[in-house]
């Protein structure tokens, strides 16, 4: 469900679950992290196949199994930390939609493009999730004020809006045009001096502040609901709506 | 001829304006011009009854970047520029006056940089800003911490991880300057914007100013000062030499 590739420079991850939209379950996000880490290439590039980037969490195993969400809320935060940390930039082809657990690897990206008709966001405070695993780099990509707008008003915003806030850095007609996109981007960042690059990334990184200790909190604050009442009962209202 | 290179400054009124003057290089950034600007940094930190300064380049253009492929031969002279570069922007930025920058034509690297550094900055549609040091095999860690402040990390990213160059308008729209006019209305917009902070309080001017540059903390000087480290090692690399011998060539 996660296949690999390298070739030219480029660690090409796709997320390869098209009939579910790439849903990802533990499993895959384990996947992605090891796919992320322990490499040698100049430039990531995560792709998701199919009609849609990523949809966001499977929640369905969450229905019989409680160790199911904090599992994927870990194994994002772990996916999460392995995109930024590793040296090599990396470049995000978000088509169609990005959604929640979807949408919180994009603030991973150096380099994000999406379609204007894609839909992104972080709705799942409407689940009794809270999206904080992901905010230490959604605040650093587009800034506090968006962040706030994006993970605690439960909406979905469109590519154009998402390029306007920050969230992206092109937003083009079709959402083939940002897959094609996404490559040009890639081949263009593994033609560059890779020294340079990734010191200039890591640099980057650093500038940001976004540590270890903060990636941790971060993910104990989302932890820490999944087996609170309100968030077991409104997950399990999704089950019966 | 990393030799030459200097900066003028020029008060009059309250207003003080400061050149930098190395036109035959578009106006490169050299250790003697830099030397020289430290110097007029230094005169205005202490000039009373003065609340505005124009940054601007003498010729076609503001500012070509850093001349680090003239210094090549030079032991340690790459890492005594980034550094004076650092301190440079540091000194800027402490002035107690408002700093409008006037940006024509263009303002590569470390010129970009000492845009990101002033407190507004007027360009035209078609000036090149930006800063290609990765194309070259170097990187852009002394102007990281000031562009990040400026414009955002996330922003931040995608400019200095693509390197190349933008126009203008572009770095208008990312918030790199403040003011975007034709290039022929470059000097009427700058004197409107300095005549309308001179009409402005001069304490509140400076207080606002001082509250501003306190805001991020002694985590910036640090970190523009560790840039300049870093960028130096990474110049002495195999990667930045094969390319800065290249382009000298």
């Amino acid at each position: 469900m996660i296949e690999v590739q390298d070739a030219d420079g480029i660690r090409t991850i796709m997320l390869s679950r098209p009939d579910k939209r790439n849903a990802m379950t533990p499993a895959m996000l384990d996947g992605l992290s090891d796919a992320a880490s322990g490499h040698d290439a100049h430039v990531v590039l995560l792709l998701g196949e199919g009609r849609t980037f990523c949809a966001g969490f499977d929640l369905t195993a969450c229905r019989d199994d409680d160790k199911a969400l904090p599992a994927l809320l870990t194994g994002l935060s772990h996916a999460i930390r392995a995109l930024r940390t590793g040296p090599a930039p990396v470049v995000i082809g978000a088509h169609g939609a990005a959604i929640a657990g979807g949408c919180a690897l994009l603030g991973a990206g150096d380099i994000v493009i999406t379609n204007n008709d894609a839909k992104l966001g972080y709705p799942v405070v409407r689940l009794g999730i809270s999206p904080a695993v992901s905010a230490p780099t959604s605040v650093a990509t587009c800034g506090d004020r968006r962040t706030r707008e994006l993970m605690l008003d439960p909406k979905l915003i469109d590519g154009a809006t998402a390029l306007r806030m920050g969230l992206v850095a092109e937003s083009l007609a079709y959402a083939d045009g940002a897959i094609a996109r996404a490559r040009e981007v890639a081949q263009s960042l593994a033609a560059k001096p890779p020294g340079a690059l990734a010191r200039t990334k890591l640099w980057l990184n650093e500038v940001e502040g976004v540590r270890g200790d903060t990636f941790d909190a971060a993910l104990e604050a989302s932890l820490a609901l999944v087996d609170g009442e309100e968030g077991k009962r409104m997950l399990a209202a999704a089950w019966t709506s | 001829m990393s030799t030459d290179g200097k900066t003028t400054l020029t008060v009059s009124g309250g207003v003080a304006r400061l050149t930098l003057e190395r036109e035959e290089k578009r106006n490169a950034l050299s250790i003697p011009l830099l030397h020289s600007m430290h110097e007029q940094l230094d005169e205005l930190a202490a000039h009373d009854g003065v609340s505005v300064c124009v940054l601007t380049g003498a010729g076609k253009c503001f500012c070509a970047g850093m001349d680090l492929a003239a210094i090549l031969d030079e032991p340690g002279a790459a890492a005594e520029l980034l550094s004076s570069l650092a301190e440079a922007t540091l000194k800027l930025r402490a002035l107690p006056m408002v700093i409008v920058g006037s940006v024509h034509g263009a303002a590569i690297g470390g010129g970009c940089g000492l845009t990101a550094v002033c407190d507004l900055a007027v360009t035209h549609p078609d000036a090149k800003l930006g800063y290609p040091e990765v194309d070259l095999g170097v990187c852009p860690a002394v102007v990281a911490p000031w562009l990040v402040e400026s414009i955002g990390a996330g922003a931040a990213r995608r400019i200095m991880l693509q390197g190349g160059l933008m126009s203008g308008e572009r770095a208008y729209e990312l918030g790199l300057v403040s003011h975007l006019v034709p290039r022929e209305e470059m000097d009427t917009t700058v004197n409107t914007i300095v005549e309308r902070l001179s009409a402005a309080g001069p304490k509140a001017l400076a207080a606002t100013k001082r509250l501003l540059n306190e805001l991020p903390g002694e985590g910036l000087a640090a970190a523009v000062r560790k840039g300049a480290k870093i960028s130096a090692e990474v110049v002495a690399g195999a990667e930045a030499q094969e390319r800065l011998r290249r382009r000298r060539a």
